[in-house]
C-alpha cells in the first residue's frame, strides 16, 4: 500500500478515495437508492417547509429525526465513553482491540446525528446563534446538549486521530495526539455523562404531557445508566457484524480476542441492566404509580421493562455463564430494542398520551432516518478499509515506541552525571 | 396543594428504604451468579474443538520440561517420557519415526523422536539423560494414543535415568506446571500471530468462524513453513 | 478484581450523582429589576363571545381574520395563524366563555428552554418571540405546559406564533389591541399587582357570581394573564394539575449539577487512573523480583 510519504499527500488521498471492493453489491444498491430518495425528499423539505415531510403537529412538535436519530441514536454511541474508560482510565488492556472501532462509531454517530438534528430544525441556518454571538440561552438544556455535542465531537476526533495519523503517516502529529489522549478521554467521559443525561433532561419541563409511568425527575439519571448498556450492546452487535464483514481487515489478535471480549461485555451489560432495572423500580415506587399498571399504557410499560430490560439482563447473564455467543447476541438485540422503545415512549408514544391517537411517522421521515444511518455505515466502511482501526498499527509505530526508553536512559545518565558533579 | 389539608411529600420513603435493602441483598446474589464458572464450559469447548487453557490436561505429579515433554519416575526406578498435552493438541494426529531402540544412551536435550504429518515434521527433545529400556511399540500402529492419553498409554520411552535429581530440578511440577502451561498457550498464540503474518497465511484457517477461538490441532491446518518456525522459534527459544 | 472495583465505583458514581441532583445550590431567586410586570385580566362572566379580540389581534399582526364563530362544545385551539381564541363550554352554570392565549408566565418554561433566547421574558412582563434569533428547534413547544407556541410547519422560513401582549404598543404607551377593543370590557390591562387586587375585589364584592379563585395567581408560579370566572376552571378546559412551581424549576436540579460534574468527574477519573497505574507498576516490579 502506498503511503503518503512515498507518493505525496494529494495523490495519496486521490488513491484512497477510489472505492475498494465491488461497487454493485446488494447493500450498496439498497443504500444508494435510499440515499437518493432521501435527497429528493429533503429538497422538498427545504422548499415547502417541514410539514410537507414530517408528521409533526402542534401537539407533537418533534419528528422521527430528533426523536430517533438524535435522542435514540446518541444513546447507542455511549459505547465510546464506557470503552475508553475501561481501556485508558482502568487500564483494561483486554478491550484495546475494540477501542478504535468504538470511538470511530461514536464519532460518526455524533457527526451524522447532529446533521439529522439540523434537518429537523425549522431554520437550520440559524444554528450558528447559540454557538457564537449574544444568543446564549444558558438556562436551556438544549443549549448545554448542543455545546456538549460539539465539544464531544472534538474530543472523539482527537481520540481517533492517532489512527488517522497512522494512516497518513504523520509521525509528529501522532505523538501529539497520543499525548492528548488521557486528557481528552477524561473530558469526554464528563461530557458524555452530562449530555446523555441531558437528552433526558430535555423532557423535564414536559411533566404534564408525559405519562406518569415514564416521567419522573430521574429521567436524566435513567438515560445515563441506560446509555451504558445501550452503547455496549451496540458494540457487541457491531463487532459481530464487523468480524465477518471486515474479515480481511482484522489482524489476528483481534479475531482471537473477539469471543472473550464479547463475554466480558455481556457481563458488564448484565450488571448495568440489573442496576437500571432496580433504579426503574425505585422511581416507580417513588412516583407512587401503582394505580397506572392496570391500564393499557401500564401493560405497555411492563412490556418495555420486563420484556426488554429484565429478560435481556437474564439472557446476558446466562450467555456469559455458558459462554454462549448466540445468547449474548440475542440479549444485545433485545436490549437495543428496549432502548429504542424507551426513548420513543418518552418522546412520542407516552407524550401527549391523553390525546387522540399515536402519530405515525410518515414514510418520508423513515426514509430520511434510514438514509442517515446508511451514510454513516458507508463512511464507517470507507474508513475501516483504509485506516488501521482493526488492522493493527503500521510497523513504524512499534519502532517509535521502542525508541522511547533509550532516550530516557540517556537523559537519566546525563542527569546523574550532572548531579554528581 | 391548596394549603387547607395535610400533605405528605415523603409518603413513599419508607417503601423506598425497604426496597433498597432488598436490592442490596439481591445484588449480592446476582453478583455471585455473574461470577460463577460453569463446568459445562469445558465440555462445550472440547466438543466444539476449541483449544483453550481449560481443556489442557496437566497431571500434577509429572515433571514437564521446557521442550514440552514430560517425565515420570516409576516404583521400579525407570522413568517414562512422552509428549505433553499442549504439544499433542497443537499438532494433532502424527506419525512417529526415528524411534530409538532399547540399549541406546540418550542425553538431556537429545533428539527423542521425530513426528510427521503430511510432509511436515517436528523434532522432539528428551527431558532427561539415561539408557533406553523400552520403546512403546503400539505407537507405530496407533499413533493416536499420544492424542488420546499422552501421559499413560501414549508414553514414548522407558528410560533408566542417569541423573534424575539434577535434571528434573529444572523442570516444572504441580502448580508451577499448570501456570506455565497456560502461559505457553498464550505464547503459542503470539507466536502464531507473528509466524502467520510472516508467511502471509490466512488466519481464518485456524480460527473458529464464529467467535475467533483457536481451533484444536492448530498446526495441522498450517503450512510447513509455520512448522519450521514452530521448531526454531517456539520450541527452540523457550521462554 | 477489576470488575469488582468497577461495579463498586459505578455504584458510588450513581449515588454521588443522586446526591448532587438532590442538593439545591441556592442561586438567588430575587428579582433583578425594579420594573413590575404588566398583565391582562380576563373576566369570563363579562365576555359575550363577540370575538372582537380575535379580529383586533389579526388586524394588528396582519394575520387572516378568523372565519369560525364560537360554538359551544366545539373547542378551537390557537394556530400558527391565530394567536387568541375564544371558546364556549357547557358548564354547571350554563354556557360560559373562556379565552385561550399565551399566559405570559412569570417564569416561563418556553424562555428557559430556548437555547437562542428567541423566546424572551421582557422586563415589563410580556413573553415575546424574537424572529432574528429563532432556529426553529421547537423546544419551547415541548416545554410549555399549556401547549401554546404554534409552529409554521408549511413554511420554509417558519415562525413561532403566539400572543406577545402587543409589546410594541405597550412601549408606545398604549394597551394591547384586544383589551382596547373589547366591547363589554371583559379585558383589563395594567400592572399585575393591581389586576390581582381588582380581581379579588370583584370576587369579594359579588361572591355568588364568581368562583373564588384567580387562575394564574399561583399556577405555574404565577402568570401575566389572569382569569376569573363563574365556574371552577376545569369546567372551562383549564388544567388544574399543572402545579404551582414555575416550570424552569424542573430542569433546575439537572442544570445546577452540570458545573459540579465537570469539576468532580475529571478529578475522580485522574485519581482512578493514577491508582490503577500504581497497582500495575507494583505488580510488574513484583513479577520482575520473582523472576530474578
Amino acid at each position: 500500500m502506498k503511503t503518503a510519504e512515498q507518493t505525496g499527500f494529494f495523490r495519496f488521498i486521490m488513491y484512497e478515495l477510489k472505492p475498494k471492493g465491488k461497487i454493485i453489491t446488494p447493500f450498496n444498491v439498497i443504500a444508494g437508492i435510499t440515499i437518493l430518495v432521501a435527497a429528493y425528499i429533503l429538497f422538498f423539505r427545504f422548499k415547502d417547509g417541514l410539514g410537507s415531510v414530517i408528521h409533526a403537529s402542534q401537539d407533537l412538535p418533534w419528528g422521527l429525526w430528533i426523536n430517533f436519530n438524535v435522542i435514540t441514536g446518541v444513546a447507542f454511541a455511549g459505547g465510546a465513553f464506557v470503552v475508553t474508560f475501561m481501556v485508558y482510565i482502568m487500564g483494561m488492556e483486554k478491550y484495546r482491540p475494540i477501542v478504535r472501532a468504538t470511538v470511530l462509531y461514536a464519532l460518526l454517530s455524533y457527526m451524522f446525528y447532529a446533521g439529522a438534528l439540523l434537518l429537523d430544525l425549522g431554520r437550520p441556518w440559524k444554528v450558528i446563534n447559540p454557538i457564537i454571538g449574544n444568543s446564549f440561552g444558558i438556562s436551556s438544556v438544549l443549549f448545554l446538549v448542543a455545546w456538549h455535542f460539539l465539544l464531544y465531537m472534538g474530543s472523539l476526533f482527537i481520540e481517533f486521530s492517532p489512527t488517522v495519523t497512522e494512516w497518513a503517516a504523520w509521525k509528529r502529529w501522532r505523538k501529539i495526539a497520543v499525548k492528548m489522549t488521557l486528557a481528552v478521554v477524561i473530558f469526554g467521559i464528563a461530557l458524555s455523562t452530562l449530555h446523555q443525561s441531558g437528552l433526558g433532561a430535555l423532557f423535564l419541563m414536559a411533566k404534564p404531557k408525559i405519562h406518569p409511568l415514564w416521567y419522573s425527575e430521574f429521567i436524566p439519571l435513567l438515560f445515563f445508566i441506560s446509555s451504558i448498556f445501550a452503547g455496549l450492546s451496540l458494540v457487541i452487535i457491531m463487532e459481530t457484524i464487523n468480524q465477518r464483514v471486515f474479515k480481511q481487515e482484522m489482524a489476528f489478535e483481534f479475531k482471537s480476542a473477539h469471543r472473550s471480549i464479547m463475554m466480558s461485555l455481556a457481563r458488564v451489560c448484565a450488571v448495568t441492566m440489573f442496576v437500571y432495572l432496580f433504579m426503574t423500580i425505585l422511581v416507580f415506587i417513588h412516583g407512587n404509580n401503582f394505580g397506572f399498571i392496570n391500564t393499557p399504557y401500564g401493560y405497555w410499560y411492563l412490556v418495555e421493562v420486563i420484556g426488554f430490560v429484565l429478560i435481556p439482563c437474564v439472557i446476558f447473564l446466562f450467555g456469559y455463564n455458558r459462554r454462549n455467543l448466540l445468547l449474548v447476541r440475542t440479549a444485545a438485540i433485545m436490549a437495543i430494542l428496549g432502548i429504542v422503545l424507551n426513548r420513543l415512549n418518552i418522546s412520542m408514544i407516552a407524550y401527549h398520551w391523553y390525546d387522540k391517537g399515536f402519530h405515525y411517522p410518515t414514510w418520508k421521515e423513515v426514509v430520511v432516518s434510514v438514509a442517515v444511518i446508511f451514510v454513516q455505515i458507508l463512511v464507517f466502511r470507507w474508513i475501516i478499509r483504509r485506516m488501521p482501526v482493526y488492522r493493527g498499527s503500521p510497523s513504524w509505530v512499534k519502532e517509535e515506541q521502542h525508541k522511547k526508553p533509550q532516550i530516557n536512559q540517556e537523559k537519566r545518565r546525563k542527569l546523574w552525571k550532572v548531579s554528581a558533579e | 396543594m391548596e394549603g387547607f389539608s395535610r400533605i405528605d411529600i415523603f409518603a413513599t420513603k419508607g417503601t423506598e428504604y425497604l426496597f433498597v435493602i432488598g436490592y442490596l441483598v439481591i445484588l449480592i446474589l446476582f453478583w455471585q451468579l455473574s461470577t460463577r464458572q460453569v463446568a459445562l464450559k469445558r465440555k462445550i469447548q472440547q466438543v466444539l474443538g476449541i483449544l483453550s487453557a481449560s481443556i489442557l490436561r496437566i497431571p500434577q505429579g509429572m515433571f514437564y520440561s521446557k521442550n514440552h515433554t514430560w517425565t515420570h519416575l516409576e516404583e521400579s526406578g525407570a522413568a517414562r517420557v512422552g509428549m505433553d498435552d499442549l504439544l499433542q493438541h497443537v499438532t494433532g494426529e502424527v506419525q512417529f519415526s526415528g524411534l530409538k531402540a532399547p540399549g541406546e544412551i540418550i542425553r538431556q536435550g537429545d533428539l527423542l523422536t521425530e513426528i510427521h504429518q503430511e510432509g511436515k515434521h517436528l523434532r522432539i527433545f528428551s527431558p532427561i539423560s539415561g539408557e533406553i529400556l523400552d520403546t512403546n511399540a503400539e505407537l507405530a500402529e496407533s499413533p493416536g494414543l499420544v492424542n488420546e492419553d499422552p501421559y499413560k498409554k501414549g508414553w514414548i520411552y522407558k528410560i533408566k535415568p542417569s541423573d534424575w535429581k539434577a535434571e528434573t530440578s529444572s523442570c516444572y511440577l504441580a502448580d508451577e506446571a499448570t501456570s506455565w502451561a497456560v502461559k505457553e498457550l498464550e505464547r503459542f498464540k503470539d507466536f502464531l500471530a507473528v509466524s502467520m503474518k510472516k508467511h502471509a497465511t490466512e488466519p481464518s484457517m485456524i480460527v473458529l468462524q464464529d467467535g475467533g477461538e483457536l481451533l484444536d490441532n492448530t498446526l495441522a491446518h498450517l503450512p510447513p513453513e509455520v512448522w519450521k518456525d514452530f521448531q526454531q522459534e517456539f520450541l527452540g527459544k523457550p521462554s | 478484581m477489576g470488575l469488582d472495583r468497577r461495579s463498586f465505583l459505578k455504584t458510588l458514581g450513581v449515588a454521588g450523582a443522586t446526591l448532587t441532583l438532590g442538593k439545591s445550590f441556592g442561586a438567588s431567586a430575587d428579582p433583578v429589576s425594579d420594573t413590575e410586570f404588566y398583565g391582562i385580566l380576563y373576566d369570563s362572566t363579562r365576555c359575550v363571545g363577540c370575538q372582537s379580540c380575535e379580529f383586533a389581534c389579526a388586524e394588528e399582526y396582519g394575520l387572516p381574520f378568523p372565519t369560525e364563530a364560537v360554538e359551544t362544545g366545539v373547542i378551537k385551539s390557537t394556530t400558527d395563524k391565530q394567536r387568541v381564541v375564544i371558546n364556549s363550554y357547557s358548564t354547571s352554570k350554563g354556557d360560559q366563555f373562556i379565552r385561550k392565549s399565551c399566559n405570559h408566565c412569570n417564569n416561563p418554561a418556553c424562555a428557559s428552554a430556548c437555547l437562542t433566547k428567541a423566546m424572551y421574558k421582557t422586563e415589563e412582563g410580556p413573553v415575546i418571540w424574537r424572529e432574528d434569533k429563532c432556529m426553529g428547534c421547537r423546544s419551547c413547544m415541548i416545554s410549555c405546559p399549556f401547549d401554546i407556541p404554534k409552529f409554521e410547519y408549511d413554511s420554509p422560513n417558519p415562525k413561532v406564533e403566539k400572543c406577545r401582549m402587543c409589546y410594541e404598543r405597550m412601549q408606545n404607551g398604549s394597551m394591547p389591541a384586544c383589551v382596547e377593543v373589547c366591547p363589554p370590557e371583559a379585558l383589563l390591562f395594567g400592572k399585575r399587582r393591581d389586576l390581582i387586587e381588582i380581581a379579588r375585589t370583584r370576587i369579594y364584592t359579588e361572591p355568588e357570581k364568581y368562583h373564588h379563585a384567580i387562575y394564574g395567581e399561583h399556577e405555574v408560579g404565577g402568570t401575566g394573564l389572569l382569569t376569573i370566572s363563574a365556574v371552577p376552571f376545569e369546567e372551562l378546559g383549564l388544567r388544574k394539575d399543572l402545579g404551582n412551581t414555575s416550570y424552569p424549576e424542573y430542569s433546575k436540579t439537572f442544570l445546577y449539577s452540570v458545573p459540579a460534574v465537570l469539576i468532580l468527574w475529571p478529578a475522580f477519573l485522574l485519581g482512578l487512573h493514577n491508582s490503577v497505574k500504581e497497582r500495575k507498576k507494583n505488580k510488574l516490579n513484583q513479577e520482575e523480583e520473582e523472576q530474578s
